[in-house]
Parts: C-alpha cells; sequence; structure tokens
C-alpha cells in the first residue's frame, strides 16, 4: 500500500468517532438529494402508468383546437365542443364507439357538513361515460347513474368525506344539486387520481348542471374498431370534423395529461424540495470543513514529525485527502441507499395518510445514482481541501512547538476585506432594490451578503461572544465565564461552526420574513381596496373548490340590511393577442364595494361592448379612454371593446372588467369568484353578516367573512407554505448542530488536560457539564443573531426587489414573535447540540486527564 | 521494620492527612501491578513531608489516593477527620475545592484565565468570596501583583508554578500536595518555589505533602519518607540533599 494511503487508514481507524459527525453530515444531505430525485422520478412513472391504464380505452380525443392560456396558468381554456358531433363520428368508418366527455368544477360536500378538497388539486365533476372502455374511471362498487340526481363517486373521495354508497348530499356546482350516491369508482387501478375529487353524474345532469349552455362538452372521446391504429383513426376523423374542431390520438393526450401534472404539481415539488436539499449541503460543508480544519490542527505535531522524517508536502496533503474521500464515498454511499429508503417509505407512508400516490415499482434512474454520489463526494473533497492542503503546508519545526492556539481569525486583512465585501454587497443590493429596480442585482447583491458574512464571521464572533455571553459572567460566574472565553478561543473554529448554523437560521428567516410580508400585502390590499363590510368566498386555494353561485349576489341584494352586494366572475379572453383573466361584474357596484382609485371615463356605461383598465394594463398597451381594443374568446369570436373607464387600483378587481352581459355569450360554467357586500347605514357588522349568512345557506353554505376575517383567510396559503418550509428547512438546522455537537467533541478532546485540572481543583461534574453546554448555546447564538440579520436583510431584499419587478405593491414586515421563537429554538437547540459533548467530557478519568502529555 | 517504629513515634501530633494499609492494584489476576503495597503513613499538620522513591516506586499513587484523585483498592485514606473511600464523586470534589490543594509538574493554569482568576479559580467554582486579605497577602507573597491580569501563556515557567502555588493557598486548604512542582523548572525557579512552599508551612502553619525526586527539592522539607516497590521504606527527619542522596542510592545497591 501507498504510504499516504496507509497513514490515512491507520488515521481513521484510530479517530473513527472524529469522523462521525462529517459521516453523519454528509449522509443526510445525500440521503436527501436522492430520496428528492428517486420520489420524483417514482411519481412521475406512477402517473405516466396510471394515464396510461385510465385511458387505454381511449384511441382518439376530438376537442377545440385553440386553447386560451392566461398568465401563471398551466392549462388552458378551450371551447366546448357540440355534443351531437358524437352522431357524425359515430357515421365515420373504424369508430366503435363515441361518448362526450363533459367536465367542469364540482365540489362535494362531505358527511360531517365540510366540503371534500379543494386546496390544489381539481375538484371535478363530469358525465358518467357509459362505455367502460372510454371512461378514465372504473365502477368498482354499485352501479352507474341512471336518473337524474344520481352519481358515482370515486373511492378516495368517498373515504376522505365519509360518504358511502346509498348516502345523499350535496354538491356544488357551484349552485348546490342534491346527489344520492350509486357507485363507487377507481381511477387507473388506484382510488382515485392523487387527490382530485371525481363525481360522474348522468348526461343529462351534467349538461344541466356543468355547462352554460345544454349540449356542449369539453371533448368526445373516440375508441377504435378491431385492427385500426390510432393515428389511423385520427386521419379518419379529422376530415368530417367542423372548423376549429380538431382529433388527438389517446396517446397524445395522456402525455398532455401527464405533462399537466408534472408542470403543475411534481416539478414545483421536485425543485422545491432540490432546493432545500441545497440549502442543507451547503450547510454541510461548513460543518465538513471545520471538521477538517480542526482535525488537521490537532495533527500539526504529527505531521510535522512526518515531515521532519521525509514525508513530502504532497504525501502529507494526499493523506488527509484520502481520508475524506474514504467518509465521503461511504457516506455519500450510504447517504444514496438512505435516500432511496425515504423514497420507498414515503411511497409506503403517503396512501396510509390518505394521499393515494400511484403504485409502482422504484424508479431509480441513472441521474438520480449519480448526481447524489457526485454532488456528496464533491462536498466533502472540497470542503477538506483547504485543510488538506494546509496540512502538507506544516512545517518540520512545528513539531516542536508548543500547540499553537490559533488566533489568526480576526486578522485586520479579514476585517477590511469583509467590511468592503459587506458593503459592497448593500451597495449593489440597495442599487438593485431601490434605485434600478432588477432582480439579478438583487440576488448578486444577496449573495455577496452572505459571502460578507461568512468572512466577517471569526472578527465578529470575538465581539459578538464578548457581548453575548456578557450576562453569563454574572448569572454563572466562573462557570460562565469559562464557557464563554472557550467560545472565544479560536475565533476562526467559533466562527465556522456557527456558520452553518448561520445559513440554516438565515433561511428560515427569510422565510418567515417574507411570509409575513406576504401576508401584510395581502391585508393591505384588502384594506385598501375592499370598501365592503363582508366578503363571501369558498375557502378555495389552487386549482380546487367550485366557485359562488352566480344567483348569490342577487340574493343577497334583496336583503333589507344590504346596500350593495356585487358578485366577481372570472373570465378569459385574448386581449391584443395575450391570455388575459377578465372580471365579470357589475361595474357599477363595484364602485361602490370596492376602492378603484381614480377613475377617468365612467363605468356606468361599459354595456356589452364597453370595458374598464387598470392605469397600469391600459399604459402598458397605450390605451386611454375612447380607444378601442379587439378581445378574442374561446369560442373563436372576436370582438371589439370600447375602454370606457381606466381606474387605478386593480388588486382585488382585476385588470380588466367587462359586464355580465358582455360575457355572456361566451361564458362557459357560471360562478363567481366573490361576493362583496356592503350594508346600509346602521346596520351593524354582526346582524349584516348572519343575514348573508342565512341568504348563503342555499346556495352551499359559502363562508362569509369580515374584512379582517377575509384578509387573514386569503393568507392562508402562506402559512401553509411556511409550515412545509419550516419542516424541510429542519434538516439544514440539524446538520449545523450535528457540527457544533462535532466541534465541541474535538475541542473538548484538545482540552483534555484543562478539564482534568478543572476537576482536579474542584470543578465538579455538574459545572463542567455546564460550562460545555454554555459555551454550545453561546456558539449558537453567535450563529442564530448572525442568521437573523442577515435573514432580515435578505427577506427585505426579497420583498423589495418582488415589489420592484412585479406589479402589485409589496408591503414589508418583520415579524417580532415568529423571528424571536426563532431566536429560541436556534438557542435551545445550541443547547441539545451540547449536551452530548458535555456528558463525554464529564465522564473524563481526572487522573488520566493530568497524566496525558 | 524501621518505618513502623518511626510511624508510632509520629503519632502524638494532630495529621492533616494520611493512609491507613492502602493498597492500589492497578489491572487484575496476573497481570495486575501492586501500586501500594500496603503503606500507612500520616502527614502531620504544619509540617512540609516530601514524599521521594525511584520510578515505579507508587510515590505518585499515593500522593493521588491520599489527595481523593484516585481511590484505593483497599485500606483507608483521610483529609483529616474525613475518610474518603465513604465519598461519592461529588463530594470528593467539593473535598478537593474547599479542603485541599495542588500543585501540578506542569500544565497547572487554564491558559483563558487571568493570574488572578487562576488563583481564585478553587474559590470561584464553589461560589464564594474566600478571605481578601489572606489571597492579597499571598499575592504579595508569591510577587505577582505586577502580572495579574496576565494570561498563564505571558508568564515563563518559574512564575506559572508561583501562580499555581499561590492557587494551592488560597482557599486555607487543609493539606497542599504538590507532585514534582519544580521538575520542569531550572534551579533558580525550582528554589523558588520550593522557599514558598517552605515559608508557607513555617510562616502560617499550613501543611504540604510533596512528590520529588530531586534530594535537593526533598531538603526543604521538615521529613522524608521513602517509598520502594509500593511500600513505606523508611523515613528521615531535617533532612538534607546529601543525606537524602546516599540514602538514594542506597536503593539502587542491590541487598
Amino acid at each position: 500500500m501507498n504510504a499516504s494511503v496507509s497513514l490515512s487508514v491507520s488515521s481513521l481507524r484510530a479517530h473513527k468517532r472524529r469522523l462521525a459527525g462529517t459521516f453523519l453530515a454528509v449522509f443526510l444531505g445525500v440521503a436527501f438529494l436522492a430520496g428528492t430525485l428517486v420520489m420524483g422520478d417514482t411519481l412521475r412513472a406512477g402517473f405516466d402508468t396510471m394515464f396510461g391504464n385510465a385511458t387505454r380505452g381511449t384511441d382518439a380525443v376530438v376537442r377545440s383546437a385553440e386553447a386560451i392560456t392566461t398568465p401563471g396558468e398551466s392549462e388552458g381554456v378551450r371551447e366546448p365542443v357540440a355534443t351531437d358531433l358524437v352522431s357524425t363520428i359515430d357515421k365515420v368508418p373504424g369508430v366503435a364507439a363515441a361518448a362526450p366527455n363533459i367536465q367542469g368544477a364540482g365540489q362535494l360536500v362531505g358527511r360531517n357538513g365540510d366540503p371534500i378538497g379543494g386546496q390544489g388539486p381539481p375538484t371535478l365533476a363530469g358525465n358518467w361515460i357509459s362505455d367502460p372502455e372510454l371512461n378514465a374511471y372504473q365502477l368498482a362498487e354499485g352501479r352507474i347513474p341512471q336518473r337524474s340526481g344520481e352519481v358515482v363517486i370515486d373511492r378516495g373521495t368517498a373515504e376522505r368525506g365519509g360518504l358511502a354508497i346509498g348516502d345523499t348530499t350535496t354538491l356544488r356546482t357551484p349552485d348546490p344539486v342534491k346527489v344520492t350516491i350509486v357507485g363507487l369508482a377507481t381511477f387507473g387501478g388506484e382510488d382515485g387520481m392523487a387527490q382530485v375529487t371525481f363525481t360522474g353524474m348522468t348526461q343529462a345532469d351534467a349538461e344541466k348542471y356543468l355547462t352554460a349552455r345544454p349540449g356542449e362538452a369539453a371533448g368526445i372521446q373516440v375508441r377504435a374498431g378491431p385492427g385500426v391504429s390510432q393515428q389511423e383513426l385520427v386521419d379518419a376523423l379529422t376530415p368530417v370534423l367542423p372548423k376549429g374542431v380538431e382529433a388527438i390520438t389517446g396517446q397524445e393526450s395522456a402525455e398532455e395529461n401527464t405533462d399537466m401534472i408534472s408542470s403543475q404539481f411534481l416539478s414545483v415539488f421536485t425543485t422545491f424540495l432540490l432546493v432545500f436539499s441545497g440549502v442543507a449541503l451547503l450547510v454541510a460543508t461548513f460543518s465538513i470543513h471545520n471538521t477538517f480544519a480542526i482535525v488537521v490542527a490537532q495533527r500539526t505535531r504529527e505531521n510535522a514529525l512526518l515531515r521532519a522524517l521525509g514525508a513530502s508536502r504532497r504525501q502529507v496533503t494526499a493523506s488527509t485527502l484520502v481520508e475524506a474521500t474514504a467518509v465521503a464515498v461511504t457516506a455519500s454511499v450510504a447517504g444514496l441507499a438512505g435516500g432511496i429508503g425515504i423514497a420507498a417509505g414515503l411511497q409506503a407512508l403517503f396512501p396510509a395518510i390518505g394521499f393515494p400516490f400511484p403504485e409502482g415499482d422504484l424508479v431509480i434512474s441513472a441521474l438520480s445514482m449519480a448526481l447524489p454520489l457526485v454532488v456528496g463526494i464533491g462536498v466533502c473533497l472540497g470542503s477538506a481541501l483547504l485543510p488538506a492542503v494546509r496540512a502538507g503546508r506544516t512545517a518540520p519545526l512545528a513539531a516542536l512547538r508548543e500547540t499553537a492556539v490559533d488566533t489568526s481569525g480576526a486578522s485586520r486583512l479579514r476585517a477590511v476585506t469583509g467590511l468592503g465585501l459587506l458593503a459592497l454587497a448593500v451597495g449593489v443590493t440597495v442599487s438593485g432594490v431601490l434605485l434600478s429596480p432588477s432582480l439579478w442585482l438583487a440576488g448578486t447583491g444577496a449573495v455577496l451578503a452572505l459571502v460578507a458574512f461568512v468572512v466577517l464571521g471569526p472578527v465578529a464572533s470575538t465581539t459578538a461572544v464578548r457581548i453575548l455571553g456578557g450576562p453569563l459572567d454574572r448569572l454563572r460566574g466562573v462557570t460562565g465565564a469559562l464557557a464563554r472565553r472557550n467560545a472565544l478561543r479560536s475565533p476562526k473554529r467559533t466562527a465556522a461552526t456557527a456558520s452553518a448554523l448561520m445559513i440554516g437560521v438565515a433561511v428560515v428567516s427569510l422565510f418567515t420574513v417574507f411570509g409575513a410580508s406576504l401576508k401584510a400585502t395581502m391585508d393591505q390590499t384588502v384594506s385598501r381596496s375592499f370598501a365592503g363590510d363582508v366578503a363571501v368566498s369558498t375557502p378555495s386555494f389552487g386549482a380546487g373548490g367550485s366557485g359562488l353561485s352566480p344567483r348569490l349576489a342577487d340574493a343577497v341584494q334583496r336583503l333589507p340590511e344590504v346596500d350593495t352586494a356585487v358578485g366577481l366572475g372570472r373570465g378569459v379572453a385574448e386581449v391584443d393577442g395575450k391570455g388575459r383573466a377578465l372580471t365579470v361584474t357589475d361595474p357599477l357596484a363595484l364602485e361602490r364595494t370596492f376602492d378603484l382609485g381614480q377613475i377617468r371615463g365612467s363605468l356606468r356605461d361599459l354595456g356589452t361592448d364597453g370595458i374598464a383598465i387598470t392605469e397600469k394594463e391600459a399604459g402598458k398597451q397605450n390605451l386611454t379612454t375612447g380607444d378601442r381594443t379587439r378581445l378574442t374568446f374561446t369560442d373563436g369570436r372576436t370582438e371589439t371593446f370600447t375602454v370606457r373607464a381606466v381606474y387605478g387600483q386593480s388588486e382585488l378587481a382585476g385588470d380588466y372588467v367587462i359586464t355580465r352581459d358582455a360575457w355572456a355569450p361566451h361564458r362557459t360554467q357560471d360562478a363567481d369568484t366573490l361576493v362583496a357586500v356592503s350594508f346600509k347605514d346602521g346596520v351593524s357588522t354582526d346582524t349584516g353578516k348572519a343575514a348573508v349568512e342565512k341568504a348563503a345557506q342555499r346556495y352551499g353554505d359559502p363562508e362569509v367573512q369580515t374584512r379582517d376575517e377575509y384578509a387573514r383567510s386569503s393568507a392562508g396559503g402562506i402559512d401553509m407554505m411556511l409550515t412545509l418550509v419550516y419542516a424541510l428547512l429542519a434538516l439544514a438546522v440539524l446538520i449545523a448542530l450535528l457540527g457544533i455537537a462535532n466541534t465541541l467533541t474535538l475541542a473538548i478532546h484538545e482540552r483534555t488536560r484543562e478539564l482534568g485540572l478543572l476537576r482536579a481543583v474542584g470543578q465538579t461534574r455538574s459545572q463542567l457539564r455546564a460550562m460545555v453546554r454554555w459555551e454550545s448555546v453561546l456558539v449558537a447564538a453567535f450563529g442564530t443573531v448572525g442568521g437573523l440579520v442577515l435573514g432580515g436583510f435578505l427577506g427585505w431584499v426579497l420583498v423589495k426587489a418582488s415589489d420592484g419587478a412585479s406589479d402589485s405593491a409589496f408591503a414589508f414586515a418583520m415579524p417580532p414573535l415568529q423571528l424571536a421563537v426563532v431566536a429560541l429554538v436556534g438557542l435551545t437547540a445550541g443547547a441539545l447540540a451540547g449536551l452530548r459533548p458535555a456528558r463525554r467530557a464529564a465522564r473524563l478519568d481526572v487522573l488520566r486527564a493530568i497524566a496525558m502529555e | 521494620m524501621t518505618a513502623t517504629s518511626a510511624t508510632s513515634a509520629m503519632t502524638t501530633t494532630p495529621t492533616a492527612a494520611g493512609v491507613v494499609d492502602a493498597v492500589k492494584v492497578y489491572g487484575s489476576g496476573d497481570t495486575g501491578v501492586r501500586a501500594l503495597d500496603g503503606v500507612s503513613v500520616d502527614f502531620p499538620v504544619g509540617r512540609f513531608t516530601a514524599i521521594m522513591g525511584p520510578s515505579g516506586s507508587g510515590k505518585s499513587t499515593l500522593m493521588h489516593c491520599a489527595a481523593g484523585l484516585d481511590t484505593l483498592t483497599s485500606g483507608t485514606a483521610h483529609i483529616g477527620d474525613t475518610e474518603l473511600s465513604s465519598l461519592d464523586d461529588r463530594r470528593l470534589t467539593l473535598l478537593r475545592r474547599e479542603r485541599v490543594g495542588f500543585v501540578f509538574q506542569s500544565f497547572n493554569l487554564v491558559p483563558t484565565l487571568t493570574v488572578a482568576e487562576n488563583i481564585t479559580l478553587p474559590l470561584d467554582l464553589a461560589g464564594g468570596k474566600g478571605d481578601p486579605e489572606w489571597i492579597d497577602a499571598l499575592i504579595d507573597v508569591v510577587g505577582l501583583r505586577d502580572r495579574l491580569h496576565h494570561r498563564p501563556s505571558e508568564l515563563s515557567g518559574g512564575q506559572q508554578q508561583r501562580v499555581a502555588v499561590a492557587r494551592a493557598f488560597a482557599g486555607r486548604p487543609d493539606v497542599v500536595f504538590a507532585d514534582e512542582p519544580t521538575g520542569n523548572l531550572d534551579s533558580r525557579s525550582g528554589g523558588e518555589v520550593l522557599g514558598l512552599l517552605g515559608r508557607a508551612v513555617r510562616q502560617t502553619a499550613r501543611t504540604v505533602v510533596m512528590v520529588t525526586h530531586d534530594p535537593v527539592a526533598a531538603a526543604h522539607a521538615d521529613e522524608v519518607v521513602f517509598l520502594a516497590d509500593g511500600r513505606l521504606v523508611d523515613r528521615m527527619g531535617s533532612p538534607t540533599a546529601d543525606k537524602v542522596l546516599d540514602r538514594m542510592k542506597a536503593f539502587e545497591v542491590p541487598s
């Protein structure tokens, strides 16, 4: 064996414990990364199979060729096709069966009265296609709907809502429809299509409740006769189809569905997880670097002896690197196995908690094998490189010197460089945020700020620990003083240990600040532009929910307590060739319940050919009152509209407003997203709210909220996001704490003699434990404070940059309570990290410690 | 054995510390080493006793066991009236910081604490203030008033040992144990440290027990006890360097 290698091997064997922390850090980071990749691939493959199974019998799909896509939506809106096209298609040679597919939104109410789903995935309703080959859902129990009011629902939804065959419940379309469940269905062999809820009704019911005009369907599904391929079928169909209607193969349709799920949900989900495994690995980098730096420092004498005995620089450097490689490879391989295990565990866990992910074997692609390994080994070796080079530079004479105390951290050069970087970072950021808004500049500034913090760490640690530890001397006497000075011993080491935690805490506080700012923004939006007293909305988020009945606003308007009730519907159209969301409403009532800012022109006479636009959109398209613009609707028709009003604020009212009359010829399934209500003078909020609630009961009992409640519930999704983010960041914080524990363990090993002396002259075990714990808390406090400052700054940058880059005004908010909780968690975690090293230190044999040379 | 008669002659004065039938075995069975093999010795109050013997004679083990740093396999050790074998780790620690002082050969001081803080370390650990006048006087006796706010790394080896002596006496302990306190010093610095120990005993009626292999150091003591192969073999009152050296030479001659 080569000399460097055999040295490393014997060193590894002798100091297994020392590298355990490094092993764990790499292991956790790699496992997270590998788990994410494998789970992403597995889910994607699962959905592929599921859609494949579900639509195997569909050989072609006939639908409108054009789709209008508005910004922020992945799925376009298509015009429906006429159901009587089925009879034409049936006559085409090669067609075995054809059935219309009527689809809309329909949310079921569960046994307990709460609506099922609606928080993210769509809540679908449609006609139950009687040809089992063409239906994506298969009847599993009961029978198919035959009479009006009978429905089949997917088994997953039935279980979630506590519903069974024979139960009667309400389907919100959004008008409440009384339905009786006569059958349960499965989708591609699963209890449901992920979290999507499905209700299948008779074709007549579907046309009545789900479409604007009976006789229309989203598409027509066609099955080919024996010996006819999908492409042959499409070729045969195409000539008989009217203009603007196309036929695509079943396979293409399945692929589109998979892509949609992919882009809407899977990609976002996977990217999200990848970002957090990145953060975890970055934190791990600091911990690993620190471990190797300490190990090399402790081995100075040993390395110097080797150099004195004739080992070359390269041999000494190589022996450290070989050691790092050994740890890197074992930890990465273990991490890869762990990640696959995590993915397998999650696959088993999700169905158990009622999340029907598609079944199937784990998909482990070459990429998800290679990437975690490469990243894990790269991170570990990269972190060890500098310490290894330093090991090689050990002067042979160092063997004769007393072990030096490392005070190099707080050098003037470092302070100057760090401060320079910080000034540059602040300069770049501020100019990117305030002067000429640019996400790119702001991002560069943010990265620079992070680097500056890491560079300044050792300089700042001395002052920071002195200040943070100040109260310790008074509170804990000599134990506190010793803890504080131990933390001050090697500023570089303290800073590097704290840096890992700092990054974790910084990301946590960044999200906390950003989340709070988003909430404040919502709050500000509502209080600024919502002039009504209560808002009626369905508690939904994402693509789910069914909206509100368009008749609700009229019903509420008739109440004696109500001055104005206005329903806001949503439409889509292409304005100047770009897909845009339209607000469909009564413009006059809108003006009374929303603060639209300054209005040029008048909302009074929009009529069927008038449109109101926000100032911002008008400016972008160079439009002013009196100008004409062309709107293309989903039915393919283009109409000319005159701009009759330009208004200042848009946040809740939307950028384009047209009347219900103008929308009526082009409408799809009718639903309002919000009904805003203002009361007559002298009607208290409570009285008015009670009256509205009573009226709303008949329309599916949607939620009636006061202004404050409405603002708070608009921000509900943010809390969900934050919870997920916190859960994911827990891993990064855990790795940082492992780093602190590891550094402490190494430091204690270094200070064995000193600890023995302290015990000999009368330090009790509990005092010794407290001393180590407090040192850990101090290091954690330094990291936490640094992280809070950095995270707060980055949060501000993100909010301001978003403010500058997007249309809507962002409010900045610092949530003191949440940040205090973050600080407390950081400190508590520091105390926890110190527990094990403290216990080990306290077990020290006094005599052996004193006798150690 | 001559040692037995010598011991009985001393029992008239009160003892600050001592061991009776002390046996210490390291390891077990055939490989076991008897570091102490039935030693009984008292260290009288107000006396400076040196323990001498060749390497491996058990002199350090004797000191560690008498000071409560190590436990005996059999026999008893006591500080004043307190029997050490009945104490748990916590009580032993408290006893060490309240009633015992230590001076080790090297690495006596906590590097992160100043000279002043090192001197009062046992008192600070106990959470007490001690006797400020006594400590003040001690600082003058060891001659370190101008170094109080320095760190140990800024002191010479001799100065460091003087700080250790001051710390050992700071809490007015029943007994101070010194383990080769001059082992790492040149003869002049060593002389100063030994002078300090001697003066502390004679002027302030303290008790010092010192382990050494240096006859010159042992000559500063009131009495020297000789150990060989884990047994007490001789005692010598009013030692001089020459007498001690002669006695030591006798060990090396195979009998």
